[in-house]
């Protein structure tokens, strides 16, 4: 087990952080730093883009939180009608590549008569990013909710009504999860690049971008980058050290006989209503947009035919990229859990911070260290591609899967032990089929997150075998607005379908249960 | 014959002294009880046996065997021919009960049809004959109890190690429960490892009785077997 | 435990099939292939590559970008990518590029059979770039205006404060303009114009597009745009009419903007890379691009070309050196920034 984690440990780190770590290195051996930390770092220019990325992320996180939390209990912790759609239909835009719900909105205010630069600068890049990230703050507050010992909101509710309990025990109890969904929103919104370029908002990911179109400079480039990384190592330390404890593993969840529901009585006409008004200008209103964009079928069928390909490669990659990442999550959340060897515990802040670095960062790391003449059965193949993803996203499924395997008592595992199960053998009986829920859901994160992608695979993506996400973007440009509205729905349907079978999957077994 | 043996055996968490030059000899076919109050280290020692946790200092042998020693397992758990009853019983929930029993005969590739035998067998000794595909959740405390004495027992292990299997049933179920563990124990012969802190239990268990205070310090009372 | 294997044997088959249906497509003997990186619009360019494709039976394998997104994925890779090169061609949408991978070393000289009639002026004189279809930078100006502006200078005369709009200069052809005029004027009389054109009040749209539509819908009188914004604006029947400015004998000239076909250096197959040049830089692609939406106007001379368009010999052009321009596009930058930011 020992030598076997370790293997994986050593090889995750060699795949994912030593391409950016070696990027990083060179640009400071290079002496780029120091030639042009003026221009860098003291600027006027400079700490007006960092202003920018900070204070959009920044009101990104603050709105979504103020509305997503009690949109989370709202949809967790009462008995609103229709609640697992309702949260379907605000997870929508998450799924989709954010540059979609831009052009969505930016058809639908169109058509509504208004200019096309109405939807753009901080206001449109914010509005846009809030109905992309509104789902995290909900979805986190509805499954932090289940984590609240029933028994604690019962001592409570029998000397206070729902609002002072809910005030008083349950945020309190939930804020670490509140805290890291913030956390999470405030780094991809940091780390967004194609919606504020869409609406032609200047923010830090943006400008290392035109630090290329302009100078064409490298490791100037990578030191533009370096404010974010650096954000994103605080961000990183933070994480670890307040809120790692209370929110990678759970002590107790409860199932739906033990968990207390708000009962809404009459106010739900009206909560019903503004849950439904929210969904509309988060999901169903843009996705309507688009559809009467494409116009009739004979569009869609003829960007389906123009752009099968792409669909086809990106579900593979899609897919390839899942299983990569669900295979080493779930190692990676072991070895955090058992700790086998010394530093074990210092994969989980490498692939948060991998997590945290904007994508174009990892692809720029990722191009450096593997285009090389014997590494072509790599860079000149898909593999750079999942290799991308396996360092961006292994975050995603390594914590998933740490906190369902801390959900198992250690006494599951020893008792195999005791009848004689080696390691592979307990990870086979065991460990997998008990977790399996979690693994399937890893996998369905990881695909979902891979299927959106743009900034990584834009990069990454070997000569002629692009994704559909890609070539959307690339047809932005002077395509028609017909061609491009048609491929935004066909994209989002293959997402959409999906992931609306597994939710309906879940929500059933949550259900029976 | 010495079954388990502590030599001079000192365990620290940190700053929490868990024993501190402990010493214990367990004769083969003994029923040893460790009983104390809770966060005394029982559970430690039996983890110590068993080879989950290792002595910082000091030696832990089976049969005159040393299977760990400073801060060092010799011997993995699953080669020690111990077999351990849980506190939360570990039944695996997404097997029934027979592949629950049987498998640590599966992990060692016994043959199906023998393996079936076994199982069997040793689900009439406990008493459950003819619940072996249920699964386990859908049994009572007490036959789950059984489950998880059956599965510990398949392997015919020279000692047994239980961490207070009967704290989660109630008194009477628990008492006759105690008794019949105790008869299992004269038939099959094993030495036992009982962990409780129910001064009913250990009386009913031990043929000789381990207490242990808070932290260090330790005493051992022998006392004539009940029956 | 069953259902679980058969949700887990659905997976595997899935993937299996979507390898087999990836890669069912490759063909059996290994075709010849090129590798090109395009920076031209996705949407006009592939028409191209495919017709080359289905002409020569040579395979492309393209990477696309997008400069109207400022996504700069071709350039970035071909630098990143220069120790090991994975590209043929790069096909850029402008020579400033293609300047600056001459600069960086990443490019090699090759000289088109198909380039002799191509105008010097659009061709580096070592060879490493070739110009081709080129779009013209234009005014865009609103049919109610009766007298309409002739001159760029139009957006430094009082009659106009207040109403012209430009697209913000940071991105895209309006830097490459910019560095054009420091480049010809001289840096004191180009930045004066700068100023002076701030303190007329011009407007700053994000994008060419843009700058269009806002004068079509009466915002604006004029914008400096590039010709295909203009052309498709009139070809959707918008209120606007495209002027080709300072085109007096003696004047500025108009500043052309034309494709620029490159060979990468160290290329892995350079004998499909010349075939795809030699493609790009033939009067039949001139054709191809001329009309299509993009309306690009060919570098040949007699080559077809809609109605909209005037030929390259009938336009006074600006007589600029594009590696000049290269040079001082990095220069200004700085310079841009703050005149962005006031």
């Amino acid at each position: 087990m020992r030598l076997f984690t370790g293997v994986i440990a050593i090889l995750f780190l060699g795949l994912t952080l030593l391409p950016v770590g070696a990027m990083v290195w060179q640009t400071f051996a290079s002496g780029t730093i120091a030639s042009h930390f003026d221009e860098l770092f003291l600027s006027a220019q400079a700490w007006k883009l960092l202003r920018h990325t900070i204070l959009l992320a920044t009101l990104v996180t603050l709105l979504t939180t103020l509305v997503g939390v009690p949109l989370g209990i709202l949809m967790g912790k009462t008995d609103l009608p229709l609640r697992p759609l309702f949260v379907f239909l605000f997870l929508v835009p998450l799924l989709l590549p954010p540059y979609i719900v831009a052009v969505a909105w930016n058809d639908l205010l169109i058509m509504a008569g208004f200019g096309s630069g109405t939807l753009s600068g901080l206001g449109g890049s914010l509005f846009v990013l809030f109905c992309v990230y509104l789902s995290v703050p909900t979805l986190m507050t509805i499954l932090f909710l289940r984590t609240v010992p029933p028994s604690l909101e019962e001592a409570g509710r029998l000397c206070a009504p729902w609002p002072s309990v809910l005030r008083y025990v349950t945020l309190p109890m939930i804020l670490p999860g509140i805290l890291l969904s913030a956390m999470i929103v405030f780094l991809l919104s940091l780390g967004e690049l194609s919606v504020p370029i869409y609406l032609h908002y200047e923010v830090y990911a943006v400008e290392s971008f035109t630090q290329f179109t302009a100078f064409y400079r490298f490791d100037t480039a990578t030191a533009t980058a370096l404010p974010l990384i650096l954000v994103a190592l605080v961000m990183t330390m933070a994480e670890n050290r307040f809120l790692k404890k209370r929110t990678a593993t759970f002590r107790h969840f409860a199932g739906s006989d033990t968990f207390l529901r708000i009962s809404l009585g009459f106010k739900r006409y009206p909560l019903f209503l503004a849950a439904a008004f929210l969904a509309s200008v988060v999901t169903i209103l843009p996705m309507t947009a688009l559809a009467l964009e494409a116009g009739d079928f004979h569009h869609l069928a003829e960007a389906f035919l123009a752009s099968h390909d792409a669909l086809l490669r990106s579900l593979l990659y899609a897919a390839a990229g899942a299983t990569l990442l669900t295979f080493f999550g779930f190692l990676l959340g072991y070895t955090l859990l058992k700790r086998p060897f010394r530093c074990a515990g210092a994969l989980d802040p490498v692939a948060i911070f991998l997590f945290t670095l904007p994508g174009t960062v990892v692809a720029i790391a990722m191009i450096f260290f593997w285009n090389r003449p014997f590494a072509q059965i790599v860079y000149a193949t898909p593999l750079i591609v999942l290799l991308g993803y396996l360092a961006k996203y292994s975050a995603l499924t390594g914590r998933i899967s740490l906190a369902r395997l801390s959900m198992i008592p250690a006494s599951m595992e020893e008792a195999a032990q005791m009848a004689g199960a080696d390691w592979s053998q307990r990870l086979r009986h065991i460990l997998l089929p008990l977790t399996a829920d979690a693994i399937a859901g890893a996998w369905v994160v990881a695909y979902l997150f891979i299927l959106r992608d743009v900034d990584l695979t834009i990069l990454l993506y070997p000569p002629g075998e692009d994704t559909l996400p890609v070539r959307i973007f690339t047809m932005m440009a002077n395509g028609s607005p017909e061609l491009v509205a048609s491929l935004c729905l066909i994209m989002a349907t293959v997402t959409l379908l999906p992931a609306a079978a597994a939710w309906g999957v879940f929500v059933r077994k949550r259900r029976r249960k | 014959m010495t079954m388990v043996a502590f030599e001079n055996v000192t365990l620290r968490y940190g700053e929490r002294v868990i024993l501190e030059n402990f010493s214990l000899r367990v004769k083969k076919r003994e029923r040893l009880v460790i009983f104390g109050p809770s966060g005394s280290g029982k559970t430690t020692i039996l983890r110590m046996v068993a080879g989950f946790v290792a002595p910082e200092r000091g030696t832990v042998s089976i049969a005159d065997r040393p299977v760990s020693a400073d801060g060092r397992i010799l011997v993995p758990p699953e080669k020690r021919g111990v077999g351990m009853v849980f506190q939360d019983l570990a039944l695996w929930p997404h097997m029934s009960v027979e592949e629950n029993v049987g498998f640590g005969l599966m992990v060692r590739k016994v043959p199906k049809m023998e393996r079936k035998r076994r199982v069997e067998e040793i689900l009439e000794l406990v008493g459950l004959k003819g619940f072996g595909s249920q699964n386990p959740s859908d049994l009572s405390g007490g036959e789950q109890q059984r489950v998880a004495l059956a599965r510990a027992l398949i392997l015919e292990p020279d000692v047994l190690l239980m961490d207070e299997p009967l704290s989660s049933l109630d008194r009477p179920l628990a008492e006759h429960l105690a008794h019949e563990i105790v008869r299992l124990q004269k038939r099959v012969g094993f030495t036992l490892l009982y962990v409780t802190h129910l001064e009913e239990e250990a009386a009913i268990i031990g043929t000789r009785r381990l207490t242990i205070r808070k932290h260090t310090s330790s005493s051992q009372t022998s006392r004539p077997e009940i029956f | 435990m069953k259902k679980r294997d058969l949700i887990i044997g659905l997976i595997i088959l899935v993937v299996a099939f979507l390898i087999y249906w990836n890669t069912a497509e490759e063909p059996e003997i290994s075709r010849p292939v090129v590798v090109v990186y395009v920076s031209e619009d996705r949407v006009f360019s592939e028409p191209i590559l495919k017709a080359f494709e289905k002409e020569t039976g040579i395979e492309v394998r393209a990477v696309y970008d997008t400069e109207e997104a400022k996504s700069t994925g071709v350039m970035n890779r071909l630098i990143a990518e220069k120790r090991n090169p994975q590209a043929d061609v790069y096909w850029a949408n402008e020579p400033i590029r293609a300047e600056v991978l001459k600069q960086k070393g990443i490019s090699t000289p090759y000289v088109s059979k198909n380039a002799k009639e191509i105008p010097a002026l659009f061709k580096d004189p070592d060879g490493y770039w070739t110009g081709f279809s080129a779009r013209a930078r234009v005014l865009v100006v609103h049919d109610g205006i009766r007298e309409k502006p002739d001159s760029i200078l139009a957006y430094t005369d009082r009659k106009w404060k207040n109403r012209s709009v430009i697209a913000n200069p940071l991105f895209g052809t309006t830097t490459a303009h910019i560095a054009a005029l420091f480049e010809v004027w001289g840096e004191d009389r180009a930045d004066a114009f700068m100023r002076a054109m701030k303190r007329n009040g011009v407007a700053l749209s994000t994008s060419n597009g843009e700058s269009a539509d806002l004068v079509a819908s009466g915002r604006y009188a004029f914008s400096l745009v590039d010709s295909d914004d203009a052309i498709n604006r009139i070809r959707q029947g918008r209120p606007v009419s495209m002027v080709y400015p300072d085109q007096a004998p003696g004047g500025l000239g108009c500043f052309i903007v034309p494709n620029a076909a490159v060979l990468i250096k160290g290329a892995p197959h350079p004998q499909e890379a010349r075939k795809l040049i030699d493609y790009l830089l033939s009067k039949e692609t001139e054709r191809r691009l001329a009309f299509a939406d993009c309306a690009q106007i060919p570098l040949h001379p007699g080559v077809a070309m809609p109605k909209e368009l005037k030929p390259i010999d009938a336009i006074r052009v600006m007589e600029v050196d594009y590696a000049g321009v290269a040079k001082k596009l990095i220069e200004i930058q700085p310079l841009l920034k703050r005149w962005v930011m006031e």
